[in-house]
């Protein structure tokens, strides 16, 4: 049987966390179709990323060492179809990209597919800026718009943005050594296309058609409104220095973010300056030239890249965001944060009432008129060198070294 | 990859160091894009891609300063720059007209910084696979040995503890008497982030010293007052002193042989070790990488004449601010029921002490190579046990 190796280097904010949550949920699903999908936890292909790119995230890159090469091990010992997919392999570099080919089994036997999920950069950018604010970033929108603008990318936000977005060089590093119809471009439908749209096109690029999926998602990565984000940016700057990235990920970015103001879906949207959609055209126009060129397989339609004209009418400024708005976004956060903190509460009133139980257990077993016996005992033989001695003599033979009994 | 880069590669690969733009230009001028130079080493030939213009750079500058052999030399040509920053860039020249991707460049155009990236990753690799130092046997404590702990500043107490333990007299035991060392506020900072550099993940030096002061806080572990009267409170106030002149230190241990001071390392030399102590966060778990900082990559460095110095020193101006806050902390040790051992005053930093020394990319980027290209011949080991009197700034320690 040949190894088939469908590999998903990117883009962020094109659906690949509702991919790849369903991936891991349907795992079993997907082994009695033949098809691997070698995960022992969800993060663990963006952990393997992380190691194959030796990149700190947080805290998260210790839980990462070795990663990819498990990863890649698993890989090559599956007779049939393995997918890896994380978003983050679209900034590998060159280096990396030959690494994780060959321990892929580029060159080896395998048949290695990249595949590249796209959105046209109208959404990207704004929601690439909301990405690093959910990820504790501080930056305002204009000032992230300045330096993804500068053509020499010195700063770290543009060398990340256009590393993970822009799709000819992405394509260039994963696909230089790959025949076009091994590299799959799957386009996110334009606003309104419906998420079942894109779904179907995951499926048809991954060959997942014929596998019954549960698709019942529990993780995805939603987009907030812009008084939201302005909240979020603010919170970032005041706690950014106390609060530890282990606790921001579960308290502002999940709870916050994801749970709480991701649900204000009335706010306003934010969206790409209008004043830059002539120069973000200008560069589709390049971008779906060159793809053309290349004869990708394409799933969806290129023209996808092209994205809509934005409405200047619609258009809301993060950086100065409507102050009411952002302050009935902040009670929706506080209230949601007391919530928790009832939850926790109540939690801990509950573990202390199971914590009083078990001392109160053990004091009984304390009280036993043998307990006492033994603890005078002990207590008379560790009086004199010849008792410590025969102490030691019985707990050694008894084979263990507490000094409880 | 066009023939005159691979031809460069190879020229590179089999250690030479021609700057890539004299090297094109000689080939424009040859008029042939075979190249003016056979490709002898072979690497390029089964290359696939055109390694970045950092790893080229790099082994150029690695050429320069020694002889890397084939095997450094590949190594070098697959190894991206840990962590995140600039993409692994094109040579100009050499890429095809593209309007995507990062710019391509003229290798020596590229900052030192950016070479040091590279190589810190080959240089967390080289400390992963050496390992750490053998642990010495364990050895039954001295059972007559005073009782003590050794807490505060850790530039000072550290390698003090460790040469006790050496010398079967480990901390801790009954009745301890606590030894809060300290010295003045603006050395025990400039002590504290040079620990950190050693530890792992520390901010760069003046990103970690500049809210600091701004804030007139104090790091946990030199706010004397603050250990101290933790301490008083846990073991009685008879059992803690604080120690501000280091030099009463063996006497009060109760061994009559000098302890020794911490690493003699530059400013570049701890700002390279902190650096490879980033990358080294991504090979192994935190407490590995404290070790094999502490045992193998710091004593290794401290072994090449040019890492050894007296490292970072506090700017000029901010010694106002600290005066203000050590003279805090002198009145509340004035008035505190333990003991002061040294003047109080000592505690001010001294208005003629040295200042504004700050590591340098360059001076960085000189020991990384000299680092890669392994331990300098002729460096006597076991030299870096302690602070040599005579050790004066090394040169690349001077003010900016």
């Amino acid at each position: 049987m040949t190894r088939r190796v469908l590999l998903h280097v990117g883009t962020p904010k094109t659906g690949t966390s509702y991919l790849q949550d369903v991936l891991f949920r349907n795992t079993r699903a997907l082994a009695e179709a033949g098809i691997s999908y070698p995960a022992h936890r969800f993060d663990a292909h963006f952990l393997a990323a992380l190691d194959l790119m030796r990149m700190p995230w947080g805290g998260l890159e210790a839980e990462a060492i070795g990663a990819w090469d498990a990863l890649a091990a698993r890989v090559r010992a599956h007779e049939g179809t393995s997918i890896v997919s994380h978003e983050i392999l679209a900034t590998a570099s060159r280096t990396q990209v030959g690494r994780a080919l060959a321990s892929l089994g580029h060159g080896d036997g395998a048949e290695v597919h990249v595949l590249l999920s796209v959105r046209d950069l109208v959404r990207q950018i704004p929601a690439e800026w909301q990405e690093n604010v959910k990820h504790r970033s501080r930056i305002r929108y204009a000032e992230f718009l300045e330096q993804i603008r500068d053509p020499d990318r010195a700063t770290r936000i543009g060398s990340w943005f256009w590393g993970v977005q822009e799709v000819p060089d992405i394509l260039d590093r994963w696909g230089h050594d790959l025949p076009p119809e091994r590299v799959h471009l799957i386009t996110v439908p334009p606003p309104g296309g419906g998420p079942e749209l894109l779904w179907r096109r995951f499926s048809h690029a991954f060959g997942l058609d014929e596998v019954d999926l549960d698709l019942h998602a529990e993780r995805s990565n939603p987009s907030l409104g812009v008084p939201e984000t302005a909240l979020l940016r603010r919170i970032n700057a005041a706690a950014h220095r106390e609060l530890a990235p282990a606790d921001y990920r579960p308290l502002v970015r999940e709870l916050l973010a994801h749970q709480t103001l991701s649900q204000r879906t009335g706010s306003p949207r934010l969206s790409l300056p209008p004043d830059l959609h002539p120069w973000v055209a200008e560069l589709t126009e390049q971008w779906l030239a060159e793809l053309r060129r290349r004869r990708y397989d394409v799933v969806g339609d290129l023209e996808d890249l092209v994205g809509a004209v934005p409405d200047p009418r619609r258009w809301a400024d993060p950086d100065k965001p409507v102050e009411a708005q952002v302050a009935r976004a902040g009670v929706a956060a506080v209230t949601a944060l007391l919530l928790d903190n009832a939850r926790l509460r109540h939690e801990e009133e509950r573990l202390a009432g199971e914590l009083a139980q078990a001392h109160e257990a053990l004091h009984r077993a304390y009280l036993r008129p043998t307990y006492r016996l033994r603890e005078k005992l002990v207590a008379r033989l560790q009086g004199g060198r010849a008792g410590r001695a025969l102490l030691k003599v019985y707990r050694v033979a008894r084979g263990r070294s507490s000094l409880a009994a | 990859m066009t023939p005159t880069a691979r031809a460069w590669v190879a020229h590179l690969t089999a250690g030479g160091t021609t700057p890539w733009a004299q090297w094109r230009a000689a080939a424009d001028h040859a008029t042939a894009d075979t190249g003016g130079e056979p490709d002898p080493g072979g690497t390029a030939r089964h290359l696939r891609y055109l390694p970045g213009a950092q790893q080229l750079e790099l082994l150029r500058r690695l050429n320069e300063a020694g002889r890397p052999g084939p095997a450094l030399a590949e190594r070098v040509l697959a190894t991206s720059a840990p962590g995140r920053g600039i993409a692994d860039l094109e040579l100009v020249g050499a890429a095809r007209d593209t309007p995507f991707g990062p710019r391509p460049v003229d290798p020596a155009d590229l900052p030192d910084a950016e070479l040091v990236r590279v190589a810190t990753g080959l240089l967390a690799e080289d400390v992963v696979a050496g390992g750490p130092a053998a642990p010495e046997p364990g050895r039954r404590a001295w059972p007559w040995r005073r009782r003590y702990r050794l807490v505060g500043d850790p530039w000072l107490a550290d390698p003090a503890r460790a040469e006790l333990v050496r010398r079967r007299r480990p901390p801790g035991g009954q009745q301890p008497t606590v030894h809060v060392v300290g010295a003045d506020l603006a050395s025990m900072l400039e002590h504290v982030w040079s620990a950190r550099a050693l530890v792992g993940a520390a901010p760069a030096w003046r990103d970690w010293l500049d809210p600091l002061v701004r804030r007139r806080r104090v790091p946990p572990r030199i706010d004397l007052p603050a250990v101290a009267g933790a301490w008083a409170t846990r073991v009685g106030p008879v059992r803690v002193r604080v120690v501000l002149d280091p030099a009463l230190l063996p006497g009060l241990l109760g061994t009559r042989a000098p302890l020794p001071g911490p690493l003699p390392l530059s400013a570049d030399a701890l700002e390279l070790s902190r650096r490879v102590g980033a990358a080294l966060g991504l090979l192994v778990l935190p407490e590995q990488r404290t070790r094999l900082l502490q045992q193998a990559w710091a004593p290794a460095l401290a072994d090449l004449p040019a890492a050894r110095g007296t490292g970072v020193a506090v700017p000029q101006r901010r010694l106002a601010r600290l005066t203000e806050v050590a003279t805090r902390m002198r009145e509340e040790l004035c008035r505190a029921d333990y003991p002061v051992l040294g003047d109080p005053d000592l505690l001010l930093p001294a208005a003629t002490r040295r200042s504004d020394v700050e590591p340098t990319d360059a001076g960085v980027l000189a020991l990384a190579l000299a680092m890669v290209l392994g331990p300098t011949p002729g460096a006597s080991p076991g030299s870096s046990a302690g602070p040599s009197p005579g050790n004066g700034p090394a040169p690349d320690e001077e003010e900016r």
